[in-house]
């Protein structure tokens, strides 16, 4: 899985916005400022303009009230889904989910992890979801299919 | 006898690279910091954040104290230099020892015994948590994001703070005088006027900003040399409030020799 993971740099020469247990939220941002850092950094986004851009894309998984929280104060879906949108700040990227189970510790399977890909469809051209082979029953997939 | 030779070696060596890493990392700020391009939202809103940590909220505590030091110490000083009939003296004495030397000693007391430590357990965390690596996979450049905020905003808190101090203790002991001793506004006003020199001043303002510097920087340093463990983190912690500690000794040592060459 790690050399899939290394050699897609070379494969895809576009930035890669990535969300894996390995790049955490930054502890002493709330979850909007996590989510609009990107853009203000890169972009030089005023913040006024990137916390309504924040708060619109929260909407869309109903989950308003976590936009001054802290990585602490969230639960693993509304931290899964605030690593999804910071990563897809990345402009032009390809999206990359790396081990998404490490962060949905009580998932048994995939739904939620498609039904928030399939929330913000329109923000990402190509997904990878990288993940260890003995997950794969997770994803409904299994041997011989 | 060897041994302890080798030992005093080691030692030295260990700390003229400290000493020179720390002085390559200082030029490596002052430059970020000089360029235009370091400066979006993000890093303003960490400076703005910063500035209200360090200096707004700090407020009430530092003018109480500011107040209350600065009457007592000038009206002691005052009754001080009255038994010796020396009072023509005490516009030099409050310029000299007040406004150039106690007021930013305080103030850069307060400043690292709070926000100090404060930054460097942030950063050793940040370390420790792997959100330094957060903001590299992100292509945000650390020293513009994280240090050259906190470091200008060091700068501007001691400045700005030391002569807020100045003009509280001032104030507050010419209170004090008009009330205990009756000293006219126009007397004091007029002989602290005429004590300031300009070259005091202008080493109290380098002064203040080397302090500035120095109390930020290397607590950042320290807190980047904390490991993965999180029992590494009250050891950066305590290294770096030690060795900004041993700075500001030297930093008001130097200033004092300069002063009186």
């Amino acid at each position: 899985m790690f050399q899939a993971l290394e050699a897609l740099p070379q494969e895809c020469p576009q930035p890669l916005g990535v969300v894996s247990i390995d790049i955490p939220l930054i502890s002493n941002l709330n979850v909007w400022m996590n989510i609009a850092l990107i853009r203000q950094y890169h972009e030089n986004q005023p913040a006024p303009q990137a916390a309504d851009m924040v708060k619109q894309l929260l909407k869309r998984f109903s989950m308003e009230s976590i936009f001054n929280l802290r990585n602490p104060q969230l639960c693993e879906e509304e931290r899964f889904c605030a690593m999804l949108l910071r990563a897809l700040m990345v402009p032009r990227s390809v999206l990359v989910v790396e081990r998404p189970f490490e962060i949905l510790n009580s998932h048994g399977d995939s739904r939620f992890l498609h039904q928030a890909l399939n929330t913000v469809n329109d923000l990402f051209t190509k997904c990878y979801i990288f993940d260890y082979t003995w997950q794969k029953n997770k994803y409904g997939l299994f041997d011989g299919s | 006898m060897v041994e302890p030779i080798q030992y005093i070696g080691r030692k030295t060596i260990g700390t003229c690279s400290a000493f020179a890493e720390m002085l390559v990392f200082s030029g490596q700020v002052m430059t970020r910091a000089l360029q235009r391009k370091t400066y979006n939202s993000a890093t303003k809103m960490v400076l703005i954040n910063q500035i209200y940590f360090t200096s707004v909220q700090i407020l009430p505590l530092f003018l109480f104290i500011s107040v209350i030091f600065g009457s007592l110490l000038v009206g002691s000083v005052f009754q001080a230099i009255k038994n010796l009939g020396l009072t023509e003296y005490l516009g030099k004495i409050l310029m000299g020892s007040v406004v150039t030397e106690l007021s930013p000693f305080v103030t850069v007391l307060l400043i690292t015994l709070r926000s100090s430590s404060a930054i460097n357990t942030e950063i050793a965390v940040m370390k420790v948590n792997k959100e330094l690596k957060t903001l590299e996979a992100f292509q945000i450049d650390i020293i513009n994001y994280l240090f050259v905020p906190r470091i200008l905003n060091g700068i501007l808190s001691v400045v700005l703070l030391s002569a807020l101090c100045s003009i509280t203790v001032l104030i507050s002991g010419f209170l004090f005088l008009n009330l205990f001793f009756g000293v006219s506004p126009d007397v004091y006003a007029s002989d602290l006027l005429n004590s300031a020199v300009f070259s005091d001043i202008l080493i109290m303002l380098m002064k203040c900003v080397t302090f500035g510097f120095f109390i930020t920087l290397i607590p950042i340093r320290q807190g980047l040399r904390a490991s993965d463990e999180l029992t590494s983190i009250p050891v950066s912690v305590l290294n770096g409030m030690v060795n900004v500690f041993i700075a500001i000794v030297i930093i008001e040592v130097l200033s004092l020799i300069i002063r009186f060459i």
